[in-house]
């Protein structure tokens, strides 16, 4: 219990700390998603600390993560009417992006030689953690495995979501929105909800449609990439 | 200090909808997470007016606004997987970074395109 408690005050120091250098110096790379486990893993290494009694604490916060999308509720209650104006192109672009990350998924693991059992856990890596978990099993990936790709999908996201946005010259908010939810899942909201609320808006239903579609085209298109 | 403690209550009643939600998905046999099926909850309850947005706001903005800090447990995790990683961590990376650029710029793209041709058939009319 004291084991937990210390992890999850020093899990929340970490943060905070990493998160105070980040609003200092704005450097994307610096995100505390990034900064803060590279602190935290390399002091439970150099202590001798296992990842299982760490996580006693850090479960506390994991689940957190539960409210959290329960609360992206809040979001959509304010913006329903623009989301119901935008449904259609909504509807288009998040059919899009899902068939493309399973392919792409798929593609560029062919591309690198990776074994089928590494690809499968790749596919739905850009989609929330407990239905990413769940694909992953059904289509045959390993779980585990899939849960750290949504993470690191999570941190590349957050990372090149802004920089795309200005490369490629994205200005309406919802397609902001969409590509960051699409993208990196729940990662990709907290930043779209840095822009502004109606970005968030679209993030959150992004990363709510981009899991239910990806339950549905995961098992149709895998045979496909396994061709 | 009121502040903190009506967040506090509310983020505990955000957690309520979210174990009513994963009940539902265990008795129904549901494909998706409870927490969706709790933000559904929810978000009808405020739809039809049974729940005030003031009761959910400060909780809902508070977790939005800190969401990183759940993420950062599952990040630590990658330490057990130290094996794979050595063994495949630059294919993995490449493919999530290549694949991630790919899809939030065919979205983003996609995106902007409807909403500009949306809006310029709505002039026509």
């Amino acid at each position: 219990m004291l084991i937990a408690m210390g992890c999850v005050l020093m899990t929340v120091v970490v943060y905070w700390l990493s998160k105070i250098i980040y609003k200092k110096v704005r450097i994307a790379l610096l995100s505390p998603l990034l900064v803060a486990p590279c602190i935290l893993s390399s002091t439970l290494v150099g202590f001798h600390i296992d990842y299982s009694d760490y996580d006693s604490g850090g479960r506390w916060l994991s689940n957190l993560l539960q409210p959290a999308v329960v609360g992206f509720a809040v979001p959509l209650y304010k913006f329903r009417k623009v989301l119901r104006k935008y449904l259609k192109v909504i509807l288009i672009s998040m059919t899009t992006g899902v068939c493309i990350a399973l392919l792409s998924s798929g593609i560029f693991s062919h591309l690198v030689h990776l074994e089928n059992n590494y690809l499968l856990s790749l596919l739905p890596r850009s989609i929330t953690t407990p239905i990413a978990i769940a694909v992953s099993a059904d289509i045959g990936g390993m779980p585990t495995m899939t849960a750290i790709f949504v993470i690191v999908t999570g941190i590349s996201g957050l990372i090149l979501g802004p920089a795309i946005i200005r490369y490629f010259n994205i200005r309406e908010k919802l397609a902001r929105g969409l590509l960051l939810g699409m993208g990196a899942h729940g990662a990709g909201t907290s930043k779209a909800l840095e822009f502004g609320s109606e970005e968030g808006a679209a993030a959150s239903l992004a990363m709510v449609l981009a899991a239910i579609f990806t339950l549905v085209f995961a098992p149709i298109l895998t045979p496909i990439i396994l061709m | 200090m009121k502040k903190i403690f009506l967040t506090a209550v509310q983020v505990a009643f955000l957690y309520f909808f979210a174990i009513v939600g994963n009940l539902i998905v265990k008795l129904l046999h549901l494909p998706i997470s409870g927490s969706i099926v709790g933000l559904f909850i929810v978000l009808a309850l405020l739809r039809f007016n049974v729940l005030k947005l003031s009761k959910v706001e400060l909780g809902a903005s508070f977790l939005m606004s800190e969401m990183l800090l759940f993420f950062i447990p599952s990040a630590v995790a990658i330490i057990q997987y130290k094996d794979q990683i050595l063994a495949h961590g630059s294919q993995f990376l490449m493919v999530i970074v290549l694949s991630t650029i790919t899809v939030m710029v065919v979205t983003g793209l996609v995106a902007q395109f409807y909403v500009h041709k949306f809006a310029k058939k709505k002039k026509e009319v």
